[in-house]
């Protein structure tokens, strides 16, 4: 067909970002001054604007995506969460007080638990709500993405299926993980075309089991440690010279806590991401992500370089950094049909990620 | 009737289908027409026609009430079709139409007011809240604190001679002696006050006690703790649970403090009416030396008093110390079987509920 848009045919990618830090200082700053002079209230346009950026310099084959959301849905969102979750948190915060003030413990623990199932309920309703916001906001030639289910269902599921992850000792955290990412991209469509996720899990394990296993390596570690250094175990005594098994054991708990276990945990996700990406499809379009732990560790390693060194203003670049750090490996082949690319009929939701961002999750 | 195109750049989605169109546009004055191989859209009027910000040096525009539908230009439009559009808009329409500066100018000044109102709030919101309201809220939130009241015969003559030499004309519901071991005595909402075991126990004579608990009646009679809880709660709804820290929200009672200015004025009251039973302000004087010493000293203290809710402990230790007159008779606010009373209530109450920790404290 004569619309067909093949793709990596001439050896580019089929996501690229041509923004630039410059392009996007002068509306970082004007963001942020103006969020502070509007106590806040600014920050639903001010992230508009940074996505209508972010998106508008986002190219998929040969034309830029558009973001189409507006600030009002987002503040919108805000509004209604602070009216469904407000009750259930001032209860949390005096409700809860007062009972175990007044002696009902029980009481105070029961509601707590039936709180904590609501709040988690919430969360896996606001994972699959964002991703429906930001698909039906995503245009390209015109036509968005979009979903007609509500999530409803999605939130029973993102708790069942982390309470059975979590139920043998978390040892099928990944499967949920996986097969939550795969049932919420299954509910998704751009135009008339459905998303299928069928990512699978196995792969994941090699990795997790590493993760996994860490702490308690650790234990063992820590307990064996004086042996291999002293060969015996001595009492310290007050004003003793602490010995060098001591000395290192301090160094080596710290450091494998900040900074081994966090780096584990990357290359997990690292994986985790590449894994859930690569069994996403959507018509014939095959997409790919392969970002490596190195990468994730260097954009880690600069997002904290960034904040530091400028003192914490450095953090309005963040959402520019992670945008570019994700289109630059994604990729996609396969080809698609502008003509049969028609528009989604999906149901456009009037208001923005309230939810999700009161939860404060992350994109992906 | 003028005419451009059609020209690669300019294009053209339909809304409809992802297929690009390159149309050519002809215009008069009342509004724009596609002309395409299907056929022609249009005539539009010109107000139909909404600018698209953001867009990387090309030029985009939708129509309004078509989504998806967009005409676009790869750089400005011509000049003869872009006198008929209207600019995009940049920060806002408000902020566009103001300016940055302006805007920005505005609104410092307004948030300015803001946090002044709302810092000021609590304390002109709560002299109006109904006593009868408190008295219902510090019923809910204390309860009988599950049966951790200490009360004896003796206890309960005792205090009531402290409250009569104290806070007469204070309406005061309540003070009870608290089965926790915690050095501390807090006021509640509904003119109910604490005084906790821990605090009785470490003070060595009842004159401690009644510095301490003139104090507290301070914050009653100021409706300092109506002023505290409308503001935590104006604090938690506007940051408590939404900062996507759920579990870090802030917490509790005891965490409700008050301004340094109304401990001040709490201490103030305090002295005057120990001043005005005859009782000596030099154990209360000690007894802040005590307390500062047990939170770190005042070089601790100092450091971290512009924070700190609560004065200096060396200046209210003076405060009290300067109050005294020399060569002046005191008498103890307390006899000393009475303060014996108080001591053991705790251990004598035969059905309060054990000593320890209620959970959250």
């Amino acid at each position: 067909m004569g619309e067909g848009l093949p793709m990596a045919d001439d050896g580019k990618r089929a996501f690229g970002f041509s923004g630039t830090w410059r392009d996007y200082a002068p509306i970082a700053f004007t963001n942020l001054l103006l969020t502070i002079v509007t106590l806040g209230v600014y920050r639903f346009r001010a992230t508009t604007r940074t996505r209508r950026y972010l998106w508008s310099r986002t190219r998929f084959v040969d034309e830029p995506l558009e973001w189409g959301g507006t600030g009002l849905e987002l503040l919108i969102g805000f509004l209604i969460v602070l009216v469904v979750l407000g009750p259930p948190f001032l209860f949390l915060n005096f409700g809860m007080q007062a009972l175990i003030f007044q002696g009902h413990v029980a009481l105070a623990f029961g509601i707590g638990f039936v709180a904590f199932a609501i709040i988690l309920y919430m969360s896996g309703l606001a994972s699959f709500r964002m991703l429906r916001y930001r698909l039906s906001q995503t245009w390209w030639h015109g036509i968005r993405g979009g979903s007609n289910d509500k999530g409803w269902a999605y939130g029973w599921s993102y708790i069942w299926r982390n309470f059975v992850g979590a139920f043998p000792a978390y040892l099928l955290m990944p499967w949920a993980m996986i097969s939550l990412w795969n049932e919420r991209w299954n509910a998704m469509s751009f135009g008339p075309f459905a998303f299928r996720g069928e990512a699978e899990s196995g792969g994941l394990y090699k990795r997790f089991l590493i993760f996994y296993q860490l702490p308690f390596l650790l234990v063992i570690g820590a307990i064996a440690l004086p042996f291999l250094f002293d060969g015996r175990m001595k009492p310290v005594e007050p004003g003793s010279e602490p010995s060098t098994a001591l000395l290192l054991f301090f160094m080596v708990v710290p450091l494998t806590l900040f900074l081994i276990l966090p780096l584990i945990a990357l290359a997990f996700y690292s994986k985790f991401l590449r894994v859930a990406v690569d069994g996403l499809s959507l018509a014939t379009l095959d997409f790919r992500f392969t970002a490596r732990t190195k990468d994730w560790f260097k954009l880690v390693l600069g997002d904290v370089a960034l904040v530091i060194l400028t003192l914490g203003i450095g953090a309005i670049f963040l959402a520019y950094r992670h945008w570019k750090f994700f289109i630059d490996h994604l990729d996609a082949t396969g080809e698609i049909s502008l003509s049969e690319l028609t528009q989604s009929t999906t149901a456009a939701p009037g208001q923005g990620e309230g939810l999700a961002d009161a939860f404060d999750m992350g994109a992906f | 009737m003028t005419s451009i195109g059609p020209d690669e750049g300019i294009w053209h989605f339909d809304g409809i289908s992802a297929t690009r169109h390159h149309p050519r546009l002809d215009w008069t004055a009342d509004g724009f027409a596609l002309v395409l191989e299907e056929g022609t859209s249009g005539l539009h009027p010109w107000s139909d026609l909404v600018p698209l910000g953001g867009t990387g040096g090309r030029s985009i525009y939708g129509l309004r009430g078509v989504n998806g539908w967009r005409l676009a230009f790869a750089g400005p439009p011509p000049a003869p079709f872009a006198v008929h559009l209207p600019l995009p808009a940049r920060y806002g329409r408000w902020i566009d139409r103001l300016g940055l500066w302006w805007a920005l100018g505005l609104f410092a000044g307004l948030a300015a007011l803001v946090v002044l109102i709302a810092l000021r709030a609590p304390a002109w919101i709560a002299p109006h809240v109904p006593i009868a309201w408190e008295q219902k809220l510090g019923d809910a939130m204390v309860g009988d604190l599950g049966g951790r009241l200490c009360e004896t015969p003796g206890s309960r003559a005792a205090i009531e001679k402290l409250r009569r030499q104290l806070g007469a004309d204070v309406p005061i519901r309540q003070i009870g002696i608290a089965n926790v071991p915690m050095i501390n005595a807090v006021a509640m909402p509904g003119g109910r006050i604490l005084l906790f075991d821990g605090l009785i126990r470490e003070a060595k004579s009842p004159d401690e006690i009644a510095g301490v608990l003139a104090h507290e009646i301070g914050h009653v009679r100021n409706r300092d703790t109506m002023t505290a809880l409308v503001r935590q709660l104006g604090l938690s709804v506007l940051l408590g649970g939404f900062d996507g820290n759920v579990g870090g929200a802030i917490n509790g009672l005891l965490a409700m403090s008050y301004s340094r200015e109304a401990e001040r004025a709490a201490d103030l009251y305090s002295i005057g009416a120990i001043r005005a039973a005859g009782i000596s302000p030099l154990p209360t004087a000690v007894f802040f030396d005590k307390l500062g010493k047990l939170s770190g000293g005042e070089r601790a203290e100092r450091a971290m008093s512009w924070m700190a809710s609560h004065p200096v402990s060396a200046e209210r230790k003076a405060a009290f110390e300067q109050s005294a007159v020399k060569g002046k008779r005191y008498v103890p606010s307390l006899s000393a079987a009475e303060w014996r009373a108080v001591v053991n209530a705790c251990r004598e109450d035969p059905d309060v509920k054990k000593a320890g920790p209620i959970f959250g404290f």
